[in-house]
């Protein structure tokens, strides 16, 4: 039998390496953990205000091992009534580090550390805003340096 | 309006499909973020064999924001006060995202189970309740008689 190929299509499938450290050694997750805890729709999938799947809507990971699309978790912590907390657990909120599905999220959560810490700042100084934000930041380096750099998170920025 | 989230739509369908024992929740046919919603009294509380209708609103921020639950049928318990507006540390400081109509509901369930007159929203329930428990206990029964009676 002769096959001639007339046209190839090629076809790709991708979905998010999210590491998982459960205690049994087993690599598989149920489908509660397949899903965002806040959205409630796949890692895979966007979030509810995003378009596009990857890059453009990615994971974060935290400390406490819970995911989320970062969106998600960014709205979250952006409310008052958050207080920095993760919404699965109530631990404080807080990248894990090393892991490079982390790393593009860096800045962003560094942003929005350093807002909470100035709205706070701005509470008890409000004379002296700047003075108070350059202090932030003086500190927020100060906590990257002693952790060369591979985090951002540090328990003393997050306001609670 | 915009369109209603995913997971707005996913918890209504399994509302619906996998409904909480003692639990019912549907959303209006206008506003499918509005529901009507009825608890059933638990068992052994003063509540039992009463049936209490609520109402709960999934605010635009849901689920950033907690839902919004009253009380309709009138009950006597300390942390519930005459507007039906509850004392529930999941609705207002403590609401996470992680949390869900139905696992609200069932922490309003099982407020009726173990009333808290140490935290209270109605005073004058929570007084009585704390100076003469079971006089507390036996009022309540008969406002569940009265009030929360199955049609």
């Amino acid at each position: 039998m002769k096959v001639d190929i007339e046209e190839v299509h090629s076809v790709f499938a991708w979905t998010w390496h999210i590491p998982k450290d459960n205690k049994d050694g087993s690599l598989e997750a149920d489908d509660d953990d397949d899903v965002c805890g806040i959205c409630r729709a796949s890692y895979n999938a966007t979030c509810p205000s995003c378009k596009y799947p990857g890059d453009e809507c990615s994971l974060v990971v935290g400390e406490c091992n819970h995911n989320f699309h970062v969106h998600c978790i960014y709205r979250w912590l952006d409310t008052t009534t958050s207080k920095g907390l993760c919404p699965m657990c109530r631990q404080l909120f807080q990248l894990k580090r090393g892991l490079a599905i982390n790393d593009s999220q860096l800045e962003k959560f560094k942003e929005l550390q350093l807002r909470k810490r100035t709205n706070t700042a701005g509470e008890f100084a409000d004379e002296d805003d700047e003075e108070a934000i350059e202090r932030a930041m003086a500190q927020q380096d100060q906590a990257e340096v002693d952790d060369q750099g591979d985090v951002i998170m540090d328990q003393g920025l997050v306001v609670r | 309006m915009a369109s209603l989230p995913k997971r707005i739509i996913k918890e209504t369908e399994r509302l619906a499909s996998d409904p909480v024992p003692g639990i019912s929740a549907e959303p209006h046919e206008d506003n499918l973020r509005y529901f009507a919603v009825t608890i059933e009294g638990p068992e052994e509380s003063p509540y039992e064999n009463g049936v209490f209708e609520l109402e709960l609103y999934l605010p635009d921020d849901y689920p950033m924001e907690a839902p919004k639950v009253r009380f309709l049928t009138r009950i006597y318990h300390p942390n519930i006060d005459r507007l039906g507006r509850i004392c529930l540390d999941v609705l207002k400081n403590n609401w996470s995202p992680a949390l869900q109509i139905r696992t609200v509901l069932l922490s309003i369930q099982a407020l009726l189970a173990s009333p808290n007159p140490n935290d209270p929203l109605a005073n004058d329930v929570a007084e009585e309740w704390i100076k003469n428990e079971e006089l507390a206990i036996s009022k309540a029964k008969e406002w569940t008689k009265l009030y929360a009676g199955k049609r």
